[in-house]
């Protein structure tokens, strides 16, 4: 059970991690068991339209129906719920890697064996890949499953997508916070930085269509990368795809680099 | 020269910031004995050890151990070393089983028979989570995964703080051992008393200087002890002066005080018994004293 790193870290998280798939089980179920009454309510789409249009930008990205599947799903889950969940549970994976370990001054113990940094850094980094992918699936195979229940249906390959780009925005953030943790070994700032540029990020990218001295910037926000293509209609696109996964590979890397120069904390 | 020494370093210096935890330190630690590492807290004993464990970077000089670069070569340094830290974290909700089963695989050796002899002796029960246990089992624990892997060096971070006397004489014998397979020991400690029993030499750090180092015997011999006497009749200043080592010394007619190695104990016991003693006292100094008054000046003065 215990053979290395990653086990002993994926050992750690078992508990909380079923706690999550419970939690996500749950709230698309309810999620799910709502949409008959929205379907029924026409009126839903027009309350939305009367809505201001920065408001609607925020929360119902690119002009969604609320009266189709994948429109209520984008809007009620998608835009903001979803990601938040993601972000948060791979943010606290991201910090609790290095800087937690050193907070809790365990990590003493793991450097006292003959394990370098860089793998013990990289097995942390692939445990918290290796959540975030579960998180995702999960939520994907509860959209699948559930919303079959209730009528309910949107193509599996569309969720699929959805789903890789929510894992790959969730893996930006605790990426961040697993370089600033490596690289400072502060738990509070790993926490705070990723929060911050979450929300500086949805924010730009939620107002840029409308703000023009926003708009330039929105393409560099995550959340853009994440949903600007709208992948529960367009599926995956590759470019949004290939720019996260770099983020995140660069991300790791600076953490390698910055977690091998530095003291320990004792 | 090269291979009689598992540690050396040469020039070994750490600021933090502003502050200098450690200046030049040049210390050897010979295969096969073992190492009493003496200082105050915040003498900077840990952080020798921690540079030792490439848990720090230096800012100059080097440590080697067993040959090999302790920052730039540390795994294979860890390879060689057991290391017990000075306030040693566990994980809460792991048994200590489980906490030598992990630690064994990041090692790649098993070290769990070794670790259950040497949680017998302790008088440990590893089955029970570390959250669990007392903070003298606790100790316990962390003093088993160090010891486990039966390594070639010991790098023991005030080990038997929190201690029972019952486990700190099983230490003992345990430390014993490890040097009479031919492994080295460096332990630190801030109490003379902790190490005098197994220490081969000792090394006196104080303010980020190593200040001495001296084989135990010789470092006995100074120790310095408090004598206080009061007489029946006044005595004469000149009588006690005359002892060769005494220092501080102060006579106030019927009574005298002063200081004196152990070395200097029987005449000075001799020159008391010549008057009529109401009331006698002789109690050790502390370590620290006993160094201010020897070695600091020496160190001061060399080169």
């Amino acid at each position: 059970m215990l053979r290395s790193v990653f086990a002993k870290t994926a050992y750690d998280q078992r508990r909380s991690l079923l706690g999550w798939v419970a939690a996500i089980v749950l709230l698309v179920l309810m999620y799910a068991g709502i949409w008959p009454s929205i379907r029924d309510q026409p009126s839903m789409s027009d309350f939305l339209n009367t809505m201001p249009e920065a408001f609607r930008s925020l929360f119902a990205s690119s002009g969604a129906d609320m009266s189709t599947p994948v429109g209520y799903i984008q809007i009620e889950f998608m835009s903001f719920i979803g990601p938040t969940l993601v972000i948060v549970y791979a943010v606290a994976q991201g910090s609790r890697a290095v800087a937690g370990e050193e907070d809790r001054r365990t990590m003493d113990l793991l450097l006292a064996e003959p394990v370098s940094r860089s793998r013990l850094l990289l097995e942390k980094a692939t445990a918290m890949v290796a959540g975030t992918v579960v998180l995702t699936a999960t939520l994907g195979l509860a959209l699948v499953v559930e919303g079959q229940l209730f009528d309910m249906v949107i193509p599996v390959d569309r969720i699929g997508a959805a789903m890789l780009h929510l894992a790959l925005l969730g893996l930006v953030f605790g990426a961040i916070a697993l370089a600033i943790g490596a690289v400072t070994g502060d738990v509070g700032l790993s926490r705070a930085v990723p929060a911050g540029i979450a929300v500086v990020g949805y924010l730009v990218n939620g107002l840029g269509p409308m703000v023009s001295w926003l708009e330039p910037l929105q393409r560099y926000s995550p959340f853009f990368q994440y949903i600007g293509h709208d992948p529960l209609r367009t599926g995956v696109s590759g470019p949004a795809a290939a720019v996260a996964a770099a983020t995140v590979l660069v991300l790791v890397a600076l953490a390698v680099v910055g977690f091998r120069r530095r003291d320990v904390h004792g | 020269m090269t291979g009689t020494s598992i540690v050396r370093t040469h020039g070994l210096t750490k600021h933090y910031g502003a502050t200098v935890a450690l200046r030049d330190l040049d210390l050897e630690v010979e295969r096969g004995e073992v190492f009493g590492y003496l200082g105050p807290n915040g003498a900077g004993k840990t952080t020798t050890l921690r540079l030792l464990m490439g848990l720090l970077r230096p800012t100059s000089g080097a440590a080697e151990v067993d040959g090999l670069d302790a920052w730039h070569d540390s795994v294979e340094v860890r390879r060689r070393v057991g290391y017990l830290s000075g306030e040693p974290a566990l994980y809460p909700k792991l048994t200590g089983a489980q906490h030598v089963d992990f630690l064994g695989h990041l090692r790649g050796t098993d070290g769990r028979l070794a670790a259950k002899r040497f949680a017998e002796r302790l008088d440990l029960d590893l089955g029970r989570p570390s959250r669990e246990l007392s903070k003298g089992n606790r100790q316990k624990l962390a003093l088993v995964l160090a010891l486990m892997s039966l390594p070639d060096l010991l790098v023991l971070d005030e080990p038997t703080g929190g201690l029972d006397p019952l486990a700190q004489q099983e230490f003992q014998a345990i430390v014993r051992e490890t040097t009479g397979e031919g492994r080295s020991v460096l332990l630190s400690s801030h109490v003379l008393s902790e190490v005098q029993r197994v220490a081969d030499r000792v090394g006196v750090l104080r303010e980020g200087r190593l200040i001495a180092v001296d084989r135990l015997a010789t470092l006995r011999e100074r120790s310095l002890h408090h004598i206080r006497a009061t007489f029946a009749d006044a005595v004469e200043p000149l009588t006690f002066a005359g002892v060769p080592g005494v220092r501080d010394l102060q006579v106030h007619d019927h009574s005298m005080s002063c200081s004196a190695p152990e070395t200097a104990l029987d005449a000075v016991i001799k020159e008391v018994g010549r008057h009529t003693v109401l009331d006698f006292e002789c109690a050790e100094a502390e370590l620290e004293e006993t160094f201010l008054a020897y070695y600091e000046k020496e160190a001061v003065h060399a080169p």
